[in-house]
């Protein structure tokens, strides 16, 4: 190769990163070489350039920096570079660094400019090594009352308290600028005096001689006016990686200034995923053996940057496969295309029993009843399915379900509101559901709820949360999707909210006025008003300034006089322009519906955690909006996708898929449900205290009303705060519980049930077994499972006694429990 | 709305990590076993094997047990008189006499004290080791943090498919799980094993089938069960994790050891006399079987301290009785050789107020309380710390709830400094500055 010819490759190089393509690599064909970054500048205190290799193929060039990569300096006077491609300054001047891999070379121009001459300065050039070394972690220092005497603020939020910790506090041991050797910042991460953390840093290590240097200079705050940091950047921004592959990663940071700083050794990283992909405390990525997706996140100073990496399926799928995949709507289309992109196959459609069992599952919270399976497999309409979910959609037990569910997120405790307050907050939740009342006109109500909390349910939130900062944590994580409580106490470490963004929120609810009884546990029996008060503030915790209210972003309208603040904030929250608003619901409804959620937790929605398929979570979230917030709508939406309708079980291109929705993943059936079942299975009802006879248990007004079964079935406790949430996981206790319980034991064996009835009838044992299965299936037996069932019924046997053990034996097995 | 994060703070996909996803404790304790800080944590030999935890809800006196003051004032010292125990140089109350035999086989700590002084918060913070986050009311039942019999499920598992945490007749205030979930909330047996008819539920057959007809039950679900199962780890199907607690629970109904520790009926009529014929003699009893069984943390959740009124004779009438029953669970731990790996501990909320009020009761008191501690390796015959003359406050090796749930974890053969992570990926620790007490260890 020509020196033009290589001098040509390093301009291409330039010139592509400059148009900021991700796809840098399309253009290197021909030498099939692409080095990050394509020029380096270096200058200040300690500079590093970690150089990158890629081989050819775009977005899944291989990493070479590690593995076949050569550097050498071209111009050793002004620059050296290491043998893992970290490039660093030897005298001011301009330089080449040559890269050369397979054949193939390229060069990298590196201008070295003023070596550290200026003052190190405390944040640029200290606090990032307090974080890289966890020193202000929540595990030690950062924690809130510190270790062993010393505090740090948490992930180094708080540049003066930390200042203030290490050169003020401890009468000047942890910074001795008389002896700077024998500062505690230094000998206890050294390990030359006993540290609780360990060795932290090695001696001669940049970080020591960066420490030092600064005790040295006097350990200033701030060393005149440094660039204000803007961003940072990781490189790359997309990897396809096979199984066990390696990728590299190099964050910058980029300063007000325009200037940029390799801060890849000093920043820390996390996978979304570990299990698809990990990634070392260095910024190495690893690939697992799975396939799927993971997000890398790089956090340097409170900003972060993202690479998704993928691990496709081994193995080619022609592409006509993916085109012959049927399309219902929009989803089938994300969802297919997320598949293509990891070489999976979808699951083959399930049958009309699985569908009709799913969905009265899904929707109405119940198992189908005999009749109602019978009648759907009898069905030859092509539009049985759609028919089946409207049916189910204007049911009853639509509203109970789903009423159900919110009553999950937002049932108070009536040990703490009291009895009366409860139900009422419950009789609102299932009224809007009963009235399929649009989602942002339900919210609108809670959040700007005034009246007595005798009458007027949706004011309960407001006695049940007090003061403003409780309501803030509440309101964004239920509607937003965001959680704020991190930064009720110091900067969120995930995000970019801190302590002002968190109580401008809570302003919002500084102005709440509550006349009557308030709370006096454990009784708490009496009313309470709430109404629009006309003074209060909220102000900032450490500053002590008072904080108009504020969005999380944007802006809300101006408020006219004596105007109740929660009105500008709903509006805010439930406007179609709130992205967050829509999409939160929709992953929560997602999510039920699909056994697992576009992001995950449901309501953690934001950059640094994001969804395994964000096209398909942003056209959910449109499309709700767009149906006015219809609930109904939206599910059926769901229900009506091919992908929805998929079976469970896996082929041998997405038995790994565990996010991807090619095939249903099996959920257990919530407590209540499965309770609900054993009961019209049975055909002995439960009864509950405090409730009408009859009732079943998604109609429970409180969580507080004894249950040994829900309670064995994970139900949320609302005793707990946070609220425990609700778990889907099986466990002994379940197991026991259904196989051993008396109560369950007297339902099998009632006078009253459904056995002795079967046992009675003239029904043939055929037809007793068919009825069996339909009620606890929803489908019927085939005719082996027929032949076992019938043949119990032997001559002289007891009717009824057989027909007890068959549905115990029904109820005890995996397919009565999960949703398929 | 479903939530598919554990309350451990791992998300399925992080579980599907370990092989396969919700599968028993193993597996997670080791995932945050990795995610502590190694430098923070130490091994510790475990001395216990099950820890019993009679716990006296209300908050009892320590002047009418453990901690008499006579030389205070008639309206402090009350009606009772301090009598001494079988070893020299400690005095305790006269209402324990049968305790006072055997003092040397526990230890006495007088100088616990904190600063919550109403049963909500106070039971929180004994319970857990850690104070309630924000103030919380009196009747409160709060939990903020895992409680130790959740802790130890979490970290122990089950063994012989027996749940790991009993709690009996019901469940404390605070004894729940907290952010470790659902599955290591504490079983509660609430039938009272004085009854004549007492069984376990739901770990023993239900009332009127028999064995054999059980077992056809078990053949034929066997038969029924056609649901396909998917081999494949990677597909994390939920069904293969209910086979295995079936599984164990069919292990458990027929295991003999695990049915024989539920039969109190097997011990004989005197040793559960001495036990006490009342429900609580009798749960003392089940749950030295539980231990036997190899349960590692057991709860008798004992009501009705809170002596605001009327205590000198509320005391002439339960406590005979009551103390009886532990002095009897003590030395029959003993003499079986189980309390060298068994922590007994009593204790309630708090202590009470030094003055006797109008209603000649005492009033919540959370400057002093007394706790007993024995088994384990703990050295009878100490008492640790000490209030002051008229017994207002705690003033000598002033102890705190995080001192004590330390010296649990510990003697249990936990780091109480292990980290571990909520689902909102705050670490924290088991206890905060989790320091034993040294005399106990």
């Amino acid at each position: 190769m020509s020196i033009c010819q290589q001098f040509h490759n390093v301009v291409r190089v330039a010139v592509c990163l400059l148009l900021g393509c991700g796809s840098v690599l399309a253009n290197e064909a021909e030498s099939g070489l692409v080095v990050y970054p394509a020029t380096i500048t270096l200058s200040g205190d300690n500079p590093r350039q970690q150089l990158l290799v890629s081989g050819p193929g775009g977005a899944s060039g291989a990493d070479w920096t590690t593995t076949v990569a050569r550097f050498t300096s071209e111009t050793p006077n002004v620059v050296a570079v290491d043998a893992a491609g970290v490039v660093t300054p030897v005298s001011s001047g301009t330089g080449v660094v040559r890269v050369e891999a397979e054949g193939r070379v390229a060069q990298v121009s590196v201008t070295v400019g003023d070596l550290a001459t200026a003052l190190l300065d405390f944040e640029r050039d200290i606090q990032p090594y307090m974080a890289r070394f966890g020193c202000n972690a929540g595990a030690c220092h950062g924690k809130q009352r510190g270790q062993n005497g010393f505090q740090l603020s948490l992930l180094g939020f708080d540049h003066d308290f930390d200042h203030y910790a290490m050169v003020s506090e401890a009468r000047g041991r942890r910074v001795s600028v008389s002896t700077p050797e024998e500062s505690l910042l230094l000998t206890k991460p050294l390990g030359t005096v006993p540290h609780g953390g360990g060795i932290r840093i090695t001696k001669d290590s940049t970080a020591h001689r960066a420490i030092l240097r600064w005790i040295e200079e006097g350990a200033t705050r701030k060393a005149g006016t440094p660039p204000a940091l803007v961003k940072v950047t990781v490189w790359p921004t997309e990897r396809l990686l096979v199984r066990d592959e390696t990728q590299r990663l190099v964050v910058t940071a980029h300063y007000a200034d325009g200037s940029t700083r390799d801060v890849s050794s000093l920043a820390q990283f996390s996978s979304s995923d570990s299990v698809f992909a990990e990634v070392s405390p260095e910024g190495i990525v690893k690939a697992g053996k799975l396939t799927g997706e993971a997000a890398i996140m790089a956090r340097y100073e409170g900003n972060f940057a993202l690479t998704r990496v993928s691990m496709p399926l081994p193995g080619d799928v022609p592409e006509a496969y993916y085109a012959s995949l049927p399309r219902a709507n929009f989803i089938d289309d994300h969802i297919w295309s997320s598949m293509r992109r990891l070489g999976l196959k979808a699951s083959e459609p399930c049958s009309d029993a699985t569908y009709l069992r799913r969905v009265t599952i899904d929707i109405a919270g119940r198992v189908p009843t005999v009749d109602e399976a019978r009648s759907f497999l009898a069905d030859s309409g092509s539009d049985k399915r759609e028919r089946a979910v409207e049916r189910l959609l204007a049911s009853p037990d639509y509203a109970w379900h789903w009423a159900n569910k919110w009553a999950d997120l937002l049932r108070p405790n009536p040990y703490h509101v009291g009895i009366k307050a409860t139900v009422t907050y419950d009789d609102f939740i299932r009224d809007a559901f009963r009235k399929n009342q649009p989602y942002d006109q339900f919210v609108r109500e809670l959040l700007t709820a005034k009246g007595s909390t005798w009458r007027e349910g949706q004011t309960v939130m407001f006695r049940d949360r007090r003061a403003p900062d409780e309501l803030t944590t509440i309101v964004s994580q239920l509607f937003l999707g965001t959680r704020l409580e991190c930064a009720k106490c110091h900067h969120h470490p995930f995000e970019v909210w801190g302590q002002a963004d968190y109580y401008s929120f809570a302003a919002y609810f500084s102005r709440l006025g509550r006349k009557g009884t308030g709370i006096s546990a454990p009784i708490s029996g009496s009313e309470e008003f709430i109404f629009t008060a006309m003074s209060g503030e909220v102000s900032h915790p450490l500053t002590g300034q008072v904080l108009p209210p504020k969005p999380l972003f944007g802006a809300t309208r101006e408020l006219a006089a004596g105007e109740d603040r929660r009105q500008a904030l709903a509006e805010w929250i439930t406007s179609p322009d709130n992205h967050l608003f829509a999409r939160t619901m929709a992953n929560r409804v997602w999510t039920d519906l699909m056994g697992v959620g576009l992001v995950m937790p449901v309501d953690d929605l934001r950059a640094t955690n994001p969804a395994t398929n964000e096209p398909l979570l942003v056209a959910l979230g449109n499309d709700f909006r767009d149906h006015r917030f219809d609930i109904k709508h939206l599910i059926r939406r769901i229900t009506s996708s091919a992908a929805y309708s998929l079976a469970s079980e896996p082929n041998e291109r997405n038995s790994m898929d565990t996010r991807n929705y090619s095939r249903h993943y099996r959920q257990r059936l919530r407590g209540e449900v499965l309770l609900d079942a054993v009961c019209e299975v049975t055909g002995v009802g439960e009864e509950f205290v405090a409730m009408p006879s009859g009732s079943s248990a998604k109609e429970l007004w409180t969580h507080r009303i004894e249950s040994l079964f829900l309670d064995a079935f994970g139900r949320p406790n609302e005793n707990q705060d946070p609220p425990c949430e609700r778990t889907s996981d099986t466990t002994v206790v379940q197991a026991l519980h259904v196989m051993n319980s008396d109560s369950i034991a007297s339902k099998v064996t009632s006078d009253a049930g459904r056995a002795a009835a079967l046992g009675k009838s003239d029904k043939s044992p055929a037809e007793i077994v068919d009825e069996l299965y339909l009620a606890i299936y929803s489908r019927l037996p085939t005719n082996a499972e027929r032949e076992i069932g019938v043949g119990l019924y032997k001559d002289g046997s007891n009717r009824r006694l057989v027909t007890e053990d068959l549905m115990w034996a029904l109820i005890n097995t995996p397919e009565f429990w999960f949703k398929d | 709305m479903a939530m598919h994060v554990n309350c451990a703070g791992m998300s399925r996909r992080d579980s599907l990590k370990l092989g396969l996803g919700g599968m028993l404790g193993a597996g997670f304790v080791d995932l945050l076993r990795g995610r502590s800080l190694a430098s923070e944590t130490e091994a510790a030999p475990a001395k216990a094997k099950s820890c019993i935890l009679i716990w006296l809800d209300g908050g009892p006196t320590h002047y009418e047990t453990f901690d008499p003051k006579p030389e205070a004032p008639a309206e402090i010292r009350g009606e009772f008189k301090p009598i001494p125990t079988n070893v020299a140089g400690i005095d305790v109350c006269e209402s324990v006499p049968e305790l006072a035999r055997i003092a040397d086989k526990y230890a006495l700590i007088r100088s616990v004290c904190h600063e919550q002084g109403n049963h909500g918060a106070g039971n929180h913070y004994m319970m857990t080791g850690a104070p309630t986050r924000v103030p919380v009311g009196c009747g409160a039942f709060v939990s903020f943090h895992p409680s130790m019999g959740s802790f130890t499920a979490h970290e122990r598992g089950h063994k012989n498919g027996l749940p790991a945490y009993f709690s009996m007749p019901s469940m404390t205030r605070s004894g729940g799980p907290n952010f470790l979930g659902a599955q290591y909330a504490p079983f509660e047996v609430d039938s009272d094993p004085n009854g004549a008819n007492f069984k376990v539920r739901d770990v023993q057959l239900p009332r009127g089938l028999e064995t054999a007809r059980f077992s056809d039950r078990k053949e034929l679900r066997q038969q029924v069960d056609s649901l396909k199962r998917f081999a494949d780890k990677a597909a994390g199907d939920p069904v293969q994790a209910l086979d295995q607690y079936y599984a164990q629970g069919y292990g458990l109904v027929s295991s003999i050891e695990a049915q024989k520790a539920f039969n109190i009926h097997s011990e004989s009529p005197q040793l559960r006399d001495k036990y006490g014929r009342n429900s609580f003699g009798q749960r003392a009893l089940l749950a030295r079987r539980l231990v036997e069984a190899g349960v590692p943390f057991i709860t008798l959740n004992e009501g009705g301290w809170d002596h605001h009124g009327d205590l000198f004779n509320a005391f002439r009438q339960r406590m005979p009785a009551f103390e009886a029953s532990i002095a009897t669970l003590i030395s029959d731990l003993d003499q079986r050789g189980l309390l060298e790996s068994t922590l007994v501990c009593v204790l309630g909320e708090f202590g009470r107020t030094p003055k006797i009020n109008k209603d000649a009761g005492r009033d919540h008191w959370s400057s002093a309380m007394s706790i007993l501690m024995a088994g384990a390796g703990i050295r009878g015959g100490q008492v640790i710390g000490a209030t002051d003359r008229q017994g207002y406050a705690a003033v000598e090796r002033v102890l705190s709830p995080e001192h004590f749930v330390s010296t649990v974890y510990r003697k249990l053969g936990f780091d109480p400094n292990k980290i571990y992570y909520t689902p909102e990926g705050r670490p924290t620790h088991m206890v905060s500055s989790g320091t034993p007490i040294s005399e106990l260890m």
